[in-house]
C-alpha cells in the first residue's frame, strides 16, 4: 500500500461524485467505493497484512479517507435529493401566503382603552355604572334642580317621570361617593344618550368619560396638573393648552379644557371654526351642593370632576367626518382599526 | 347671543384694547366668543365712489362701461347693473379688496374684451341683503374716497357669545360691558334718566293688582299717553338690525331695544284695549284658548300664569303678549310692563307651551329684580322721545314680596384651598366691586359681602371664588407637576371586558358598538321592552332586550353591501321591562351581555382550499375555544341543553346552577326574515354578570406530563338515533382511569353502510402522570370498552 495509491483514490472518488447527477449515479459511486466491496472498505481489509510502525499511520490514513468520503457522498446526496423534489413539485413560491382571520376591537373601545390606561397610571381606578339611571342620579343630586334651564343644555330620552337614559357618565360619581368615603380618584366611562338630531356632528348615543378626585386638599392646580398630564400623554408632548370658565351645575369654579388644534397647529381652520382651539373636555371643582347630596363635609373635603365624549376625541384623532359610522358598523370600517 | 360691541361701548370705554384682546378676554372669563364679524375688517378697500360715465359695452347689450372717479383716479369699470347713472354715489370695491360675499379679492379682469378695474356693488354683495336687482345708490352727502365702513356705519364688531345658563346677567348689552369693565379694570356707565312727566297720575290712569304674588313677585309699570306709532328712527332700526331683531314700530322696537340693554325684558300694552284700565296677575283655574300676539291660538292649561284685564286675559305672563291688547298703528295710550317672574313658573309655561321667547328665556334664568323700574322709565323716556306723548307722572311698583339680597362670607384661606393659589386680597376686593358685589365688612382673614339682584347664580362661597379666579384669569392657577395617589382600593370594573376583547379579536371577530335605541317589533322579538316617552323617531322608540335583536339590523346591512361573511361581538347593556310603571329600580333589568355572531363563509375560496360556510359545530368550537381563556374548560362541554325556543332553530343554553350563563344557536329563519337576511346566522350571548362571578377562579398551573402517551383507535356502526355525547360520556365512564380524553376523528354516514346507521371513529388517549403505562393494561381497558360499546349501543365494531 502507497500513500500515493490513497491519494489517487480519494482524487478519483472526488471526481465521480462531482460528476454524478442524479440519484442513480450517486448509488453507483457509494456502491464503488464505500459498499461491502467497494474500493475503500476493501483498503481495510488489505490494512490487515500491514505490519509494524506502518500499521497506524495507514490505519488513520485511511479512516481519514473513508470519513470524507462518507461525508462528501452524504452532502451530494442532500443536494440533489432537494433538487429533484423542487424540480419535480415545480412549487412556485411566489404564490400568496394563506390568510388567517384576526379580529378588531372596535375603535372607540380602542380610544376608551388608552384613555383608561392613561388614568389607571395616574392612579385612578374605574366604575361601570347603569344607562337606564334615575332622575335623582343624573340630575338631581348633581345640582340641577327641576324646572332649571340647565337641564336644557342635556336634551334627555325620557323612560318615565322619574327614569330616563343617562345623559352622561357623572351620575356614577354620586353611587361611588354613596358606597365610599374619600379618597375617591377614579374614572367612569360608558354610554350616554342625548335627545338631539343625528347628524354627521351628533348622535342620539355617545361614548363620556367622567372623572373625580376627592380628599382633603384636592385644589384647582391639581385639575390642572392631571388633566395637562393627560392630554400630552393621549396627544404627544409640547401641546398648548388652555382652561377657560364655564358652567356645569355639578362644578364651581367650572372649567372647559381647549387644545391647539392639531389640525391647523392653532392658525384656524374649518374644524376648530377658525379659533385655533379644540375643546377636549370640560371640568372644575366639585359643587358643595354635590358633597351636600351625599353627605360628605364640605368643609373638609374638595375634589375635582371632569368630562370628556370619546367620539369627538377619535373623529379628531383618526380624521373621521362623520359621527355615525361608529354606530353603523360597516365591517370595512371596523376592519381598519 | 349676538352683541354689538359698539353698542357696549355706551356703557364702557373700550380705547386702546383691540379688538382680538376683547374676544379673547370674554373668551377667557366665561363669556364664549363662538365667532364675530369686524366690520372694518369685512369692509375694508370698499369706498364711496362716484361715477362720472356710463357708456355702452361694445359687445355686450346688457353691460356698461363706466367711468368710476375713487377719489384719486377715474377707473374703467365693467357694469351688469341696469339702475347704473352718471352722477351716483356708489359702493365701489377697487383692486385687491375682498368681497364680504364669498370672500372673493377683486382683481383687475377683462369682461368681453373690456377692461375692468373693481366693481361697483349690490346689497348682496356686501351681505347687506340678498338684494341682487341693481347696484346700491348711495346719498350725494358722502363725499368720495370715504370708507364704505365708516359713511353706512358699518364700523362695528359684532360678537356671537354663548351664554351659560347661570349668567342672566350676561344676557344683554350692559352685562357684558359690567364683565369688561371688571376685566379691563374701567367704569362702568349706567345710562342717566332725563324725562319730563305730565301732570295726568299714572294712578288714575291705571291700575295693577297681583294675586299671584309667589311667581310675580315685582310687577312695575310706566304709562305713556297720547304717543305716535310710526317707524323707529334709523339709529334705533340700525341697533336692532345689527343683532338681529326686525324693527317693527317705534314703541315695539323701544321694548327690544330695553331687553337688549339691560336685559329686563318689558311688555307694552294698549292701554285702551285694557278693560278697566286694570292690570291683574293671576293663575288660570281652567284651561283656556287664547291668541297671542303672533295670531296663534293655543290651549293653556290650567295653572298658567296670565296677565289679565278687567274681564279677560291679555297675555301669557313673561312669555307672550295676547293679539287682543298688542300695540297696533292706532295706539295712543299704552301701559309699559317691567315685571320680575319666578323663573320656575315662567319655564314650566314654557316647556308646557313649548313657546320659547326672547323674554321667557331670560325669565326663566333669572331677571334683576331690583332693575324693573329703571328699565320702564328708561322705556318710557325713549318712547316719549321718539313716540311722541307725555309720560304720565309717577310710576306704578306692587312689590308685595321683597326678593332680599344675599350675604356671603368669603375667606381668604378657603379660596387658597380650592384654587391651589392665592388671589391677593386688594385685588379680590377690586374684583367685586366693579361686578357689583359690594363689601359690608373687612374681616381682615375674610370679607363680608352683599350680592347684586342681577346676579342670581352667586349664592354660596364657592361661587365668590370662580368670580375671582374667572376675572382675574384661570391661566394664573399653576399647574401641579406632582401629585400623590391612591394605594389602596384600587379596581377597574371593565377588566373583564378587556380581557375578552383581547380574547375575541385573536378568534378572529370584529368589535361592534351598536345603538340600542331600536323598533318597537325589533325590541319585542327577545322580551317585554322599555319604551322611550320621548323618541325621536319610531326607528329608535325602545331599547334592545337582548343584543342579538340590535345586532341583526348591522348583519342586514353589511350583508346587502356585499360583506357577508361576518365574524361578529359586542359588549353591552340590554334592558328588560318588569313592571308596566317603571317607577324604581326593581320595575326593571338592565344587564351587561357579550354577543357572538357568525355568519356566511368561514373560508372563501382560496388557492389552498375550497370555500367553507359556518355551521352550529362552528359555533360549538369557537364558544369552547373563548371560554377555556378564562379557565372555564369544564363549564361547558359538548352536553349542550337543548330546548325549544322559537327564536332558533338549534338551541343551546348554559346553566350555571339555576341562572342562564349564555345561550344562542343557529337564529331561527323567522327571525332572520324579520331582519331581511337570507343566509344561516349563528349567536350566542353570554350574561356578563354571571362571567365576572365565575372567571374568578384562578387558574394553577398543571405538571407537563413525563411519561408517553398511549393511543387506540375504534370505530362501530350505531343506530343514527345514538348521539356522540352519549358514547363519549358512557366510553369515560367504563374504562379504567388511564383513559385521559376521547375525541371523535370520524364521523361517516352513507347508504352503502346502511340508511339507518353511522360510523364513529374515536380516538381514545391513555397516560398516567406517574408511571409508563403497559401495552398490557391498555390493551385490556380498550378490548373491555370495546366490548361495552357493542353491548350498550348494539353497536358494531368496525374494520375487523
Amino acid at each position: 500500500m502507497q500513500h500515493s495509491e490513497i491519494e489517487k483514490i480519494k482524487s478519483d472518488f472526488d471526481q465521480e461524485i462531482e460528476n454524478a447527477s442524479t440519484a442513480g449515479d450517486i448509488e453507483q459511486v457509494r456502491i464503488k467505493y464505500l459498499s461491502r466491496n467497494g474500493i475503500i472498505t476493501k483498503l481495510f481489509v488489505e490494512l490487515k497484512s500491514i505490519s509494524g510502525e506502518d500499521k497506524p499511520i495507514f490505519g488513520r490514513l485511511l479512516n481519514n479517507l473513508r470519513n470524507s468520503a462518507t461525508e462528501s457522498f452524504h452532502n451530494k446526496k442532500s443536494i440533489i435529493e432537494t433538487e429533484q423534489s423542487s424540480k419535480s413539485t415545480n412549487l412556485d413560491f411566489s404564490l400568496p401566503g394563506k390568510s388567517i382571520k384576526i379580529g378588531s376591537r372596535h375603535i372607540l373601545t380602542q380610544t376608551l382603552f388608552e384613555i383608561k390606561s392613561i388614568f389607571k397610571g395616574l392612579g385612578f381606578s374605574v366604575y361601570d355604572g347603569p344607562e337606564l339611571e334615575s332622575d335623582y342620579y343624573n340630575f338631581e343630586a348633581l345640582n340641577f334642580p327641576p324646572d332649571h334651564p340647565a337641564r336644557d343644555m342635556q336634551d334627555t330620552f325620557f323612560i318615565s317621570e322619574k327614569f330616563l337614559l343617562r345623559t352622561h357618565t357623572t351620575p356614577v360619581q354620586i353611587r361611588i361617593m354613596e358606597k365610599e368615603q374619600p379618597p375617591i380618584r377614579a374614572i367612569m366611562p360608558g354610554r350616554v344618550y342625548r335627545n338631539e338630531a343625528i347628524s354627521s356632528r351628533s348622535y342620539c348615543m355617545f361614548h363620556q368619560v367622567d372623572g373625580i378626585y376627592v380628599d382633603n386638599d384636592v385644589s384647582f392646580a391639581e385639575l390642572k396638573g392631571t388633566l395637562v398630564s393627560f392630554a400630552e400623554q393621549f396627544y404627544g408632548e409640547g401641546l398648548k393648552y388652555r382652561f377657560r370658565p364655564s358652567f356645569f351645575p355639578f362644578t364651581e369654579p367650572s372649567a372647559e379644557m381647549d387644545i391647539t388644534c392639531y389640525i391647523c397647529k392653532g392658525k384656524g381652520c374649518r374644524v376648530c371654526k377658525h379659533s385655533g382651539w379644540l375643546e377636549i373636555l370640560g371640568c372644575g371643582m366639585v359643587d358643595p351642593n354635590v358633597f351636600k347630596y351625599v353627605n360628605y363635609d364640605t368643609e373638609k373635603y374638595t375634589g375635582y370632576a371632569f368630562g370628556m365624549g370619546i367620539e369627538r376625541i377619535a373623529m379628531l384623532k383618526y380624521g373621521i367626518d362623520d359621527i355615525r359610522i361608529f354606530f353603523e358598523n360597516d365591517l370595512r370600517f371596523l376592519k381598519q382599526f | 347671543m349676538k352683541i354689538s360691541l359698539n353698542w357696549i361701548k355706551d356703557f364702557v370705554n373700550l380705547d386702546g384694547i383691540s379688538v382680538n384682546e376683547i374676544v379673547n378676554k370674554l373668551t377667557m372669563s366665561g363669556l364664549e366668543v363662538e365667532d364675530y364679524v369686524d366690520q372694518n375688517e369685512k369692509y375694508s378697500g370698499i369706498i364711496v365712489g362716484l361715477v362720472k360715465d356710463v357708456q355702452k359695452h361694445p359687445n355686450a347689450d346688457k353691460l356698461t362701461v363706466c367711468t368710476v372717479f375713487d377719489g384719486k383716479n377715474d377707473l374703467q369699470i365693467v357694469c351688469g347693473a341696469p339702475n347704473v347713472e352718471i352722477g351716483q354715489n356708489v359702493a365701489f370695491a377697487p383692486i385687491g379688496t375682498l368681497i364680504p360675499k364669498g370672500k372673493m379679492e377683486m382683481k383687475k379682469v377683462k369682461i368681453r374684451g373690456i377692461e375692468s378695474n373693481g366693481m361697483i356693488c349690490a346689497e348682496d354683495e356686501l351681505e347687506l341683503s340678498d338684494d341682487h336687482s341693481g347696484i346700491m345708490i348711495l346719498s350725494d352727502e358722502f363725499s368720495t374716497g370715504t370708507a364704505i365702513s365708516e359713511a353706512l356705519k358699518l364700523n362695528d364688531v359684532l360678537l356671537e357669545i354663548a351664554i351659560t345658563p347661570n349668567r342672566p346677567d350676561a344676557l344683554s348689552h350692559i352685562g357684558v360691558a359690567r364683565d369688561l369693565s371688571a376685566i379691563f379694570n374701567r367704569e362702568l356707565r349706567i345710562p342717566k334718566l332725563d324725562f319730563q312727566e305730565s301732570q295726568k297720575d299714572i294712578k288714575q290712569l291705571a291700575t295693577v293688582e297681583i294675586e299671584d304674588k309667589i311667581n310675580c313677585p315685582r310687577y312695575s309699570a310706566k304709562v305713556v299717553t297720547g304717543l305716535a306709532i310710526k317707524e323707529s328712527p334709523e339709529w334705533l332700526q340700525n341697533k336692532l338690525t345689527k343683532i338681529g331683531l326686525r324693527p317693527i314700530n317705534n314703541v315695539v322696537d323701544v321694548t327690544n331695544f330695553i331687553q337688549h340693554e339691560l336685559g329686563q325684558p318689558l311688555h307694552a300694552f294698549d292701554l285702551d284695549q285694557l278693560a278697566g284700565k286694570k292690570i291683574i296677575v293671576k293663575s288660570l283655574t281652567e284651561e283656556l284658548k287664547f291668541t297671542t300676539l303672533d295670531s296663534k291660538q293655543r290651549v293653556l292649561p290650567s295653572g298658567t300664569m296670565m296677565i289679565c284685564d278687567g274681564n279677560r286675559e291679555v297675555a301669557i305672563a313673561g312669555v307672550m303678549g295676547g293679539e287682543n291688547s298688542e300695540v297696533t298703528e292706532s295706539t295712543k295710550n299704552i301701559l309699559i310692563e317691567s315685571a320680575y317672574f319666578n323663573p320656575t313658573s315662567i319655564r314650566k309655561t314654557s316647556k308646557k307651551l313649548q313657546l320659547a321667547t326672547d323674554s321667557s328665556y331670560r325669565f326663566e334664568r333669572g331677571t334683576d329684580p331690583s332693575n324693573t323700574v329703571f328699565a320702564a322709565q328708561r322705556a318710557a323716556q325713549l318712547i316719549a322721545s321718539i313716540a311722541g306723548g307725555e309720560i304720565a307722572k309717577g310710576i306704578i311698583d306692587q312689590y308685595p314680596v321683597t326678593i332680599k339680597q344675599k350675604e356671603i362670607t368669603f375667606r381668604l384661606a378657603r379660596m387658597k384651598k380650592l384654587l391651589g393659589y392665592e388671589v391677593p386680597k386688594s385685588e379680590v376686593i377690586k374684583i367685586f366691586q366693579k361686578l357689583g358685589i359690594n363689601l359690608l365688612k373687612d374681616m381682615v382673614e375674610s370679607l363680608e359681602v352683599i350680592v347684586p339682584a342681577h346676579r342670581p347664580d352667586i349664592e354660596r362661597e364657592a361661587d365668590l371664588i370662580e368670580e375671582v379666579a374667572r376675572i382675574s384669569g384661570y391661566e394664573k392657577i399653576p399647574v401641579i407637576e406632582k401629585v400623590s395617589i391612591t394605594l389602596h382600593k384600587r379596581k377597574d370594573d371593565f377588566d373583564l371586558e378587556d380581557k375578552i376583547r383581547e380574547n375575541a379579536v385573536g378568534l378572529g371577530f370584529n368589535e361592534m358598538v351598536n345603538n340600542p335605541l331600536i323598533l318597537e317589533s325589533d325590541a319585542k322579538v327577545t322580551g317585554s321592552p322599555i319604551e322611550i316617552s320621548n323618541p325621536q323617531s319610531q326607528d329608535m322608540a325602545y331599547l334592545r332586550t337582548s343584543l342579538l335583536v340590535s345586532a341583526l339590523p348591522v348583519i342586514s346591512n353589511n350583508i346587502k353591501k356585499g360583506e357577508k361573511d361576518l365574524a361578529v361581538f359586542e359588549i353591552g347593556n340590554v334592558f328588560k321591562r318588569l313592571n308596566n310603571r317603571i317607577s324604581t329600580f326593581s320595575d326593571f333589568e338592565e344587564k351587561k351581555k357579550l354577543l357572538f355572531i357568525i355568519t356566511g363563509k368561514k373560508q372563501s375560496r382560496q388557492w389552498y382550499s375550497g370555500e367553507t360556510e359556518y355551521d352550529i359545530f362552528d359555533l360549538k368550537g369557537l364558544i369552547n375555544v373563548f371560554l377555556s381563556k378564562f379557565s372555564l374548560d369544564n363549564v361547558l362541554n359538548d352536553s349542550y341543553n337543548s330546548i325549544q325556543n322559537i327564536n332558533y332553530d338549534y338551541h343551546f343554553t348554559i346553566n350555571i346552577k339555576d341562572s342562564v350563563f349564555g345561550d344562542g344557536g343557529k337564529v331561527s329563519k323567522s327571525v332572520i326574515k324579520i331582519f331581511d337576511i337570507n343566509q344561516s346566522v349563528y349567536s350566542f350571548e353570554f350574561d356578563l354578570e354571571i362571567f365576572r362571578k365565575l372567571s374568578g377562579e384562578r387558574r394553577t398551573f398543571k405538571e407537563l406530563l413525563k411519561y408517553p402517551k398511549v393511543n387506540r383507535d375504534f370505530a362501530f356502526l350505531f343506530d343514527k338515533s345514538i348521539n356522540y355525547t352519549l358514547v363519549k360520556d358512557f366510553i369515560l365512564k367504563e374504562s379504567s382511569e388511564i383513559l385521559k380524553s376521547v375525541e371523535l376523528f370520524d364521523l361517516f354516514e352513507n347508504k352503502e353502510i346502511s340508511k339507518d346507521k353511522k360510523s364513529m371513529a374515536f380516538n381514545l388517549e391513555y397516560y398516567d402522570y406517574n408511571r409508563t403505562l403497559t401495552d398490557e393494561e391498555v390493551d385490556k381497558d380498550f378490548q373491555n370498552l370495546i366490548s361495552k360499546v357493542s353491548n350498550k349501543f348494539n353497536a358494531i365494531l368496525r374494520g375487523k
